[in-house]
């Protein structure tokens, strides 16, 4: 999608970052940029979840757009 | 020593595995497939050049013929890769086209082997095999079927957990996310009990000629047993049912695939009730249905959203069927004596893959 100029990117969970990073190595995209947010997800309230989007969605953003230029 | 390496990700097919120069001394080889995590915690046995060549013998494919890509790193399992890790895990020489026809089974896009190999779920392989080999092979159909005791049970199942970790790259706590796994990663093989079923073999169930042998791979998230000394099929029926149900299941949630290992007495109670492997679907499918206000209130809500389009508006009081349909009740005879068979839990979003043996 990068190629295609549009932004390109995968949110993980910090348990997650590693599997993200190595599937990323195995479909030879390396530079896939990864956004790691806290974990876990799945005890949280759904306003728990909201504060930490709202907390990371600037950074997200950013990672995207950073994505889409190169 | 020379011994071939352990297959890596993303090597082209036709490219033959790397012959590696290594330790001759037992001990000191194994420390090396430990270091370089080559194998599933058990020592293995050598994959020299000599015992490979062997095993290439009784397949009539090339050793370089792709099999399949193996999710989550997607290597690509040659013919000559997946006799490494038969050699490795022990296999007989003969296994080796059953081995492939998994590897084939596991790569089917409705298996959905990404999910299964990077999941925190427990899910494992179970792989069914169905018709003539089995007997040839003497894969164990009977007692103790899923335990120990079965060369070709214990060593077919673990060559599959090989290729899936070596090739298809899903080291625990790497790529394999899995919170507990279970057993049945080690190895999780049997096969059909024909002459004790009152119905026609998996494989012919499945559309094979009787003559024709099969591998039949389940994503199973574990066994719970289930002894009763239920004298009628509606009774049997019944208690089987109730163990299906339970609250935290993936097949619930999602409509899965459920599997039940139908014991060969509970099998003859079925039968002499006049039961075909439809009715037995047909009964369990209704029997099984729960309450959706039986799960947790978030998993109640995730499952408003995945099977809304299947079952429409869904309240707390809706019955909840395990399966999008009854035909997705998996059942196979299997075991020995005894009032024991055992519900196979699924993964969920997974279908079993049925592929002919060579």
């Amino acid at each position: 999608m990068a190629k295609r100029g549009r932004a390109a990117l995968a949110v993980c969970s910090t348990a997650f970052t590693g599997l993200g990073r190595a599937q990323a190595r195995s479909l030879g995209h390396p530079e896939l940029p990864i956004a790691v947010i806290p974990h876990p997800f799945g005890i949280r309230t759904r306003e728990e979840v909201r504060r930490i989007a709202e907390q990371c969605v600037a950074d997200i953003a950013r990672l995207a757009a950073g994505s889409k230029a190169a | 020593m020379s011994a071939g390496a352990a297959p890596q990700p993303r090597n082209k097919a036709t490219e033959r595995a790397q012959l590696i120069e290594a330790p001759d001394d037992f001990d000191e080889l194994n420390r090396l497939f430990e270091e370089r995590r080559w194998s599933d915690g058990l020592p293995i046995v050598p994959p020299t050049r000599e015992r490979v060549t062997a095993m290439l013998g009784r397949t009539r494919r090339a050793p370089d013929s792709l099999v399949a890509a193996v999710a989550p790193a997607f290597g690509e399992a040659s013919v000559e890769r997946i006799a490494i890790n038969a050699v490795m895990a022990g296999c007989k020489p003969d296994y080796l086209p059953v081995l492939i026809a998994a590897v084939e089974a596991i790569a089917a896009p409705e298996f959905n082997l990404q999910a299964i190999q990077a999941t925190t779920n427990p899910v494992a392989v179970w792989i069914i095999i169905s018709g003539p080999v089995a007997q040839r092979l003497k894969v164990n159909a009977g007692m103790n079927c899923l335990g120990q005791g079965s060369w070709a049970n214990a060593t077919i199942g673990r060559a599959l957990r090989l290729v899936l970790q070596n090739i298809g790259g899903a080291l625990p706590g790497e790529m394999d996310r899995a919170t507990h796994g279970q057993p049945g990663k080690f190895s999780f093989c049997c096969a059909e009990n024909e002459a004790e079923s009152p119905w026609p073999p998996l494989h012919v169930e499945k559309g094979f000629a009787p003559d024709q042998n099969t591998v039949t791979v389940v994503g199973a998230s574990g066994t719970v047993n289930m002894n009763t000394h239920a004298k009628d099929a509606g009774d049997v029926l019944r208690v089987i049912a109730d163990t299906m149900a339970h609250g935290p299941s993936n097949d619930y949630w999602i409509g899965g695939e459920p599997w039940i290992i139908i014991s060969p007495e509970h099998a003859h109670i079925l039968g002499r009730d006049g039961l075909a492997k439809t009715d037995v679907r047909q009964r369990l499918w209704e029997l099984s249905r729960m309450a959706a206000a039986r799960m947790a209130v978030k998993d109640y809500e995730r499952t408003q959203r995945a099977r809304h389009d299947e079952l429409g508006e869904i309240g707390p009081a809706t019955l909840l069927p395990i399966s999008p349909r009854p035909d997705l009740i998996g059942l196979v005879v299997a075991g020995g004596p005894g009032t024991h068979s055992v519900y196979v839990p699924s993964f969920g979003d997974t279908r079993s893959v049925t592929r002919a043996i060579d």
